[in-house]
């Protein structure tokens, strides 16, 4: 299984305050790879350096083996995309979302973006306020997936949702990684977890202090 | 220009000062505790204009025109302090402050002086550059502060464009818009509205010196349009210097907490 991602020995502070310290691992490509821990362990912050959202204070990350500071941040963006917790809605109808990044997305393409992450019966022209969390989170996914990336970062991407909103977002996830795409993400809801990754790193104050599948983890159980 | 205003004297102006204590006493009475600020505002603002009215004469009998120009000058640095601290903590304000009044200055005073739409002498240049800098820093501030306010807002919709492989001044644009939109609206309400809600100040100077009203609409329109466009190029400039500033080399959105 290839390397998505690389650290070595990645540290990172803000305010004098070291979030991570130290980490070194790797992250596998085309499978879901769920970051966990308990609050203020560094998930998000680890999240957004992947993309080059925050940089590290020592140390560096790959991308199928080059430095991420060394490859055109535009271009790491593009590849990989980052979702964050709560959806936020950036045009006022669903096509206009899908065209943001993108403005020659045709209505086929985006009838073809919607039915990837389940949303395809939605009207092009329907407002985007009047989607529900799940449905805008879903949304959000689809306007990520407009650049076309290799990785897609999740922060939390069900927290804010009811049950079965997340469960729909769940099977989007799984749905994505089976086409190829390698998921990231950060969540505290140990259940889902289970459900949804391949992988599973545990970070603790800053530090990775466990990996493997979820049924291995400890952290899980 | 013959002066047929009636300047009144200084116990003309010891009379209206009787307005003043008058009003205070009236707060008084009323117990709504502004006696203070009322009576101090009114001292406050006799220093000044005293101070203001001695250097002027000076200043026109003795600077020329590269006194005046030093003058404006003056007024553009100070300018950038008054228009940097209504955006505290975003990212160099003052160098983009005095940048954008300075642009809008000069390009708009420089014009008029060129095309001599008005006569190259302190005693127009002074108070007419005034007039300019203040418009100009009255827009740059309200530019920046939108500006910082919405970037400490919108961060989360930001960072999401920057996601997607923006850079940081088209993840930045459509607020940008809105931020320069805002800032000009003043201007605009003033200048569409002008001559109906109240005579504006250099028509109603001149009218009191003794020119006829139609003389003296023509030095107002020019006056408006100076100021319009004073006010619109600063604030276009502040705005572009202000989003550079947001975002570092690896466009990633500064953090900085907005003070207003």
């Amino acid at each position: 299984m290839s390397e998505a991602f690389s650290f070595d020995a990645v540290v990172f502070e803000r305010d004098g305050r070291r979030i991570l310290d130290g980490l070194s691992d790797h992250i596998h490509a085309g499978v879901v790879t769920a970051i966990i821990g308990d609050s203020g362990a560094g998930k998000s912050t680890l999240l957004r350096l992947l993309n080059r959202l925050e940089e590290p204070t020592q140390g560096f990350i790959s991308f199928h083996d080059d430095r991420i500071d060394s490859i055109d941040v535009h271009q790491l963006r593009r590849k990989v995309s980052l979702v964050g917790q709560r959806p936020v809605m950036l045009a006022q109808t669903v096509l206009g979302e899908l065209r943001i990044a993108d403005p020659e997305v045709t209505p086929d393409r985006a009838h073809e973006l919607l039915a990837r992450v389940a949303l395809g019966e939605f009207e092009l022209e329907r407002k985007t306020l009047t989607l529900s969390g799940g449905e805008q989170q879903r949304l959000a996914l689809a306007r990520a997936l407009t650049v076309e990336p290799e990785v897609l970062l999740l922060d939390e991407p069900t927290s804010s949702l009811d049950d079965s909103s997340a469960t729909a977002v769940d099977q989007v996830i799984r749905d994505l990684a089976a086409s190829g795409l390698t998921v990231v993400l950060v969540s505290h809801d140990l259940d889902r977890v289970q459900g949804v990754a391949d992988f599973v790193l545990v970070l603790d104050h800053g530090r990775l202090v466990e990996r493997g599948s979820p049924g291995q983890v400890r952290y899980l159980s | 220009m013959n002066t047929t205003a009636q300047i009144p004297q200084w116990t003309g102006v010891a009379a209206s000062l009787l307005l003043v204590v008058l009003a205070a006493a009236l707060v008084v009475y009323q117990r709504l505790g502004v006696a203070r600020d009322l009576l101090w505002a009114a001292a406050r603002a006799f220093v000044q204009l005293l101070a203001v009215g001695a250097l002027l004469t000076i200043l026109f009998a003795h600077a020329g025109l590269w006194g005046s120009a030093l003058w404006v000058i003056g007024m553009v640095v100070l300018s950038g302090f008054v228009a940097a601290g209504r955006a505290k903590g975003l990212p160099r304000a003052r160098v983009a402050a005095w940048i954008a009044v300075g642009l809008g200055t000069a390009a708009t005073l420089g014009l008029l002086l060129l095309l001599r739409v008005i006569k190259a002498e302190p005693i127009v240049v002074v108070p007419v550059g005034g007039m300019v800098v203040s418009a100009a820093m009255s827009a740059t501030a309200l530019t920046m502060r939108a500006i910082a306010r919405t970037a400490t807002e919108q961060r989360a919709a930001i960072e999401a464009r920057l996601s997607l492989g923006m850079s940081g001044v088209d993840a930045f644009s459509p607020y940008l818009r809105e931020g320069v939109r805002t800032a000009l609206i003043p201007a605009i309400d003033t200048t569409k509205v002008v001559g109906l809600i109240a005579l504006p100040g250099a028509m109603t100077g001149l009218i009191l010196a003794g020119v006829s009203p139609f003389d003296a609409i023509r030095y107002q329109i020019v006056v408006m349009y100076m100021l319009l466009a004073a006010a619109a190029l600063s604030s276009v400039v502040v705005a572009r210097l202000t989003t550079s500033a947001l975002f570092d080399s690896a466009d990633r959105l500064v953090r900085f907490t907005h003070q207003s």
